[in-house]
């Protein structure tokens, strides 16, 4: 007995003495913006109370009271972003404003970043920007992506780093033809650049850049059949048409290609079976993988849904 | 039970006390940056460190019988560990100085640290009595003396002087007279007179008078600023003249009430030194 309690004691001030020595090298808790008394009382100080973060993550956000408000500890403070919240579901949109549309902000340590429109003076043609923040909230920049715009439909935004981001957007929807378009930033989102617009006017469903000068597109959401992207290699001067070698047992089954990854000195991208596949249960994706930087696309393996990322 | 056996109980409750420490200080540790949570007061961190490692020391050479090799070594880990936690504490106490004040029912404690390098102070909510989360930045630096003083359970006047000797107060308050029903305006809830024998108030849709041995002082309401839904501070001259609370009974006009507030109000000269505190009670409207 006398020897187990020696032995807690003396492991009780080795965790003390270890715990010391955190305390002393741990990170200042993060303190909010100054403000001065008459502000604090305005509404942010009772309203948060209520507020539920969307996720668990601490990083996380609320469209309650119609206002969307951010937070980066777990909804123990909020910020809000100064955002009309219907601005945010311009265009074609037809869920119902509970949940921000996926892809279509950014919300991390380094970057909050949210799409959104605002009217024009032609009627369904809008102005597309976005609004972003460097300092948790802090202060709000906004970014003009496109003068006018109709009926947005596809949307989505992401950095690569603190330079380079872009967004994909498509439009003015009429049956299965829509237009699609890239825009680039070199500057931290600030100044939007259109890319060259692709040869399709087939419904987009992937779109995304892995380093600043390769990017992709992948079509067809409704009845693909076959695999339909389109890359550049040139930061988006210029797309062609990626080819896909497909195993004759997986044509018709794999028809949809997602979000390539870059690694070392390949890509690899997953080919899903579309809203219809019925292969081994429907879920099953096929890996490709491509040596070229995404023109030449071979198959590789199956992918089942449970190492599905 | 015969004394020696209550004591030997006694010995071991010390030894678990030590461990049930030791365990809020870890989960402090493990957590404080998940949750975003310091103690309201971060000398707690030390003073917790030195009472456990005694506690500990103490309950076991009072439970097992040691060689005097033992004693001494223990002894002297035992003060090693406390003069470094001492001189820890008192060090970061240099770098950020800790207020802390507890209100008169032991329920809410009102925290203050002052980052001595910045010049800046942060008023702190209290979580749980010991840990506290940054709440607001005081608008002014502490230049002087400061003093805090609690009108009632859940109102803490902080008082402090500031650059150019100008007086402030910051109010911390905590809950509210409404059961949390909505947000309201304290001045224009305390519509009406309000007075006892040596002092009266008087808020009107224009301004809010005190009347004190017939002088009257009138604040505009950008001479006043709110804290939570509990207090106000009128100013004069950019400096903090008085702070007028809703009483513990203060209740909001409604029909119960007849259309009118009921209850008293506490208004309080701010001031370091000045510990005087007058209740208010309801007279009439105009």
């Amino acid at each position: 007995m006398k020897r187990i309690a020696v032995f807690l004691a003396t492991l009780m001030i080795l965790a003390l003495s270890i715990g010391i020595y955190l305390y002393e090298n741990q990170n200042p808790i993060y303190y909010p913006k100054p403000t001065n008394p008459i502000e604090t009382v305005e509404p942010a100080e009772q309203e948060p109370e209520s507020f539920e973060p969307l996720t668990d993550e601490a990083i996380s956000y609320t469209l309650q009271n119609d206002e969307l408000n951010i937070t980066y500890n777990g909804g123990a403070d909020w910020i809000n972003v100064p955002i009309d919240k219907e601005l945010l579901f311009h265009g074609e949109y037809h869920g119902n404003g509970t949940e921000l549309i996926e892809d279509s902000y950014i919300l991390t340590e380094n970057i909050a970043a949210f799409i959104y429109g605002e009217e024009t003076n032609q009627e369904y043609v809008e102005k597309v920007l976005l609004k972003y923040s460097y300092d948790r909230g802090e202060t709000w920049q906004d970014g003009v992506i496109a003068e006018a715009l109709s009926g947005v439909r596809f949307r989505k935004v992401d950095f690569l780093n603190e330079s380079f981001g872009y967004v994909v957007l498509s439009g003015g929807r009429t049956m299965s033809q829509e237009f699609s378009i890239v825009y680039l930033t070199h500057d931290g989102g600030a100044t939007w650049e259109a890319t060259a617009e692709p040869p399709t006017t087939r419904l987009i469903a992937f779109g995304s850049f892995i380093d600043e000068q390769t990017g992709f597109l992948s079509y067809g959401t409704i009845n693909p059949e076959i695999p339909d992207v389109f890359v550049t290699q040139d930061g988006g001067k210029s797309w062609k048409q990626a080819q896909f070698n497909m195993p004759p047992e997986y044509v018709r089954v794999f028809v949809q290609a997602e979000d390539p990854e870059k690694h070392e000195d390949y890509l690899t991208v997953l080919l899903n079976q579309g809203p219809n596949g019925d292969y081994e249960g429907g879920k099953v994706k096929g890996e490709f993988r491509s040596e070229d930087n995404g023109l030449t696309w071979e198959f590789f393996r199956e992918v089942q849904p449970d190492e599905q990322g | 039970m015969n004394r020696d056996k209550i004591l030997l109980i006694l010995k071991w409750l010390l030894f678990l006390f030590a461990i049930g420490l030791f365990f809020v200080q870890m989960g402090y540790l493990l957590l404080q940056d998940r949750l975003q949570m310091e103690y309201v007061d971060n000398r707690l961190f030390y003073i917790l460190n030195i009472l456990i490692v005694v506690c500990l020391y103490v309950a076991i050479i009072m439970l097992f019988s040691f060689k005097r090799n033992f004693h001494i070594i223990g002894a002297s880990l035992v003060s090693l560990f406390i003069i470094l936690n001492v001189f820890l504490l008192t060090e970061s106490n240099k770098e950020i100085k800790n207020i802390v004040s507890i209100s008169p029912n032991l329920t809410h404690v009102f925290s203050i640290k002052e980052d001595q390098q910045l010049d800046e102070a942060l008023y702190y909510r209290s979580y749980y009595r010991i840990v506290s989360r940054p709440k607001e930045r005081l608008p002014s630096p502490i230049t002087g003396d400061y003093d805090v003083r609690w009108l009632t359970n859940d109102v803490a006047v902080f008082t402090y002087e500031t650059t150019g000797d100008k007086k402030q107060a910051f109010i911390g308050t905590y809950g509210d007279r409404n059961e949390g029903v909505a947000y309201y305006y304290v001045g224009a809830e305390i519509q009406g007179v309000w007075e006892n024998e040596d002092v009266s108030v008087v808020s009107s849709p224009d301004e809010i008078q005190v009347i004190e041995n017939g002088n009257t002082t009138v604040y505009d309401w950008d001479q006043i600023h709110q804290f939570g839904t509990l207090a106000i501070v009128l100013e004069k001259e950019q400096e903090a003249d008085w702070v007028i609370a809703l009483g513990k009974d203060f209740k909001l006009r409604s029909v119960e009430t007849g259309n009118s507030p009921a209850g008293s109000i506490i208004l309080y000269k701010v001031g370091i030194e000045n510990k005087e505190v007058d209740t208010l009670n309801y007279k009439s409207l105009q």
